[in-house]
């Protein structure tokens, strides 16, 4: 494995997914979760735990990360970002468990549906455009001087 | 085809049994603490649809990968695997926790619990479903 090319597209993942989370979740559907304020923590008390926030998405970033690198050792944006859906498929899933057992409305449920399919889906297209490991068939040999030239 | 259904059913059945088990039964008295955060019991009845579309979803999506790019490794591909989405469950549940007044032990029993769930979920798939060069041989 390429270590730097994996900390450099494991980094970028981050920012992305981050980032997105911020505006999507919580910027956009900022009044749709305002629709049950009884499910969220006060400001302060958000604030109190925004450094778990944080971690999350550094855990969320790796494991994608780890899973391109492993499931598509050449890299490439396409095959990742199939990856990146997939992987959006089964967080798609767990909302939808949320939903059930959680008192959160319709407009929700699709917002974090459509958030995830995005978010991983670009997100896995970043990692395997960044994460490109050499060929396994070219080899690098140091030239030395020719003998008998 | 008929290996991907087989391992999916298995998959489903498991996973099913599992979050009755430890979300009905085990973790009941943890959940009872935080009654604003739940649905009623009738209410969640009658969403039970979407849990079990949801679980079909997170099976459905895990072969996908497995088949797609870890199929050759068997069991071990499949736990591999398990222990990486499991990761990637931990990290939703973090970021769910942080914006979210739910227990710290429910979230410590889940995490827990999911990697077992997903560790099994995983050597199950890895058992059943083979790609046909690994059956050829």
């Amino acid at each position: 494995m390429n270590w730097k090319k994996f900390f450099i597209a494991f980094i970028a993942a981050f920012g992305f997914i981050f980032l997105f989370g911020f505006l999507w979740y919580g910027k956009l559907m900022h009044a749709a979760h305002q629709e049950v304020p009884t499910l969220w923590r006060t400001e302060a008390d958000f604030g109190n735990h925004f450094s778990t926030l944080v971690f999350g998405h550094i855990v969320m970033a790796l494991f994608l990360t780890l899973l391109c690198t492993r499931f598509v050792p050449a890299g490439g944006a396409g095959p990742c970002a199939m990856l990146g859906l997939l992987v959006a498929l089964i967080y798609a899933g767990a909302d939808m468990i949320t939903f059930a057992v959680q008192p959160l409305t319709t407009k929700i449920l699709w917002g974090w549906i459509v958030g995830d399919l995005i978010q991983f889906t670009i997100a896995g297209a970043i990692i395997g455009a960044l994460y490109k490991a050499a060929p396994a068939h070219v080899t690098f040999v140091k030239e030395g001087p020719r003998q008998g030239v | 085809m008929k290996r991907f259904i087989l391992a999916f059913i298995a998959a489903y059945i498991f996973i099913f049994l599992w979050g009755w088990l430890l979300n009905g039964v085990l973790l009941k008295d943890i959940y009872a603490q935080t009654p604003n955060l739940w649905r009623s019991q009738s209410e969640m009845m009658s969403l039970f649809h979407w849990i079990i579309i949801g679980q079909a979803l997170i099976v459905f999506a895990f072969i996908m990968i497995y088949a797609s790019g870890f199929a050759g490794g068997g069991v071990i591909a499949g736990i591999q695997l398990g222990v990486l989405v499991e990761i990637a469950a931990i990290g939703m549940r973090m970021g769910f926790y942080a914006v979210q007044p739910i227990p710290g032990k429910l979230i410590l029993y889940g995490s827990v619990s999911g990697i077992i769930e997903m560790i099994i979920v995983g050597a199950i798939v890895g058992a059943i479903y083979k790609p046909l060069a690994a059956r050829a041989s």
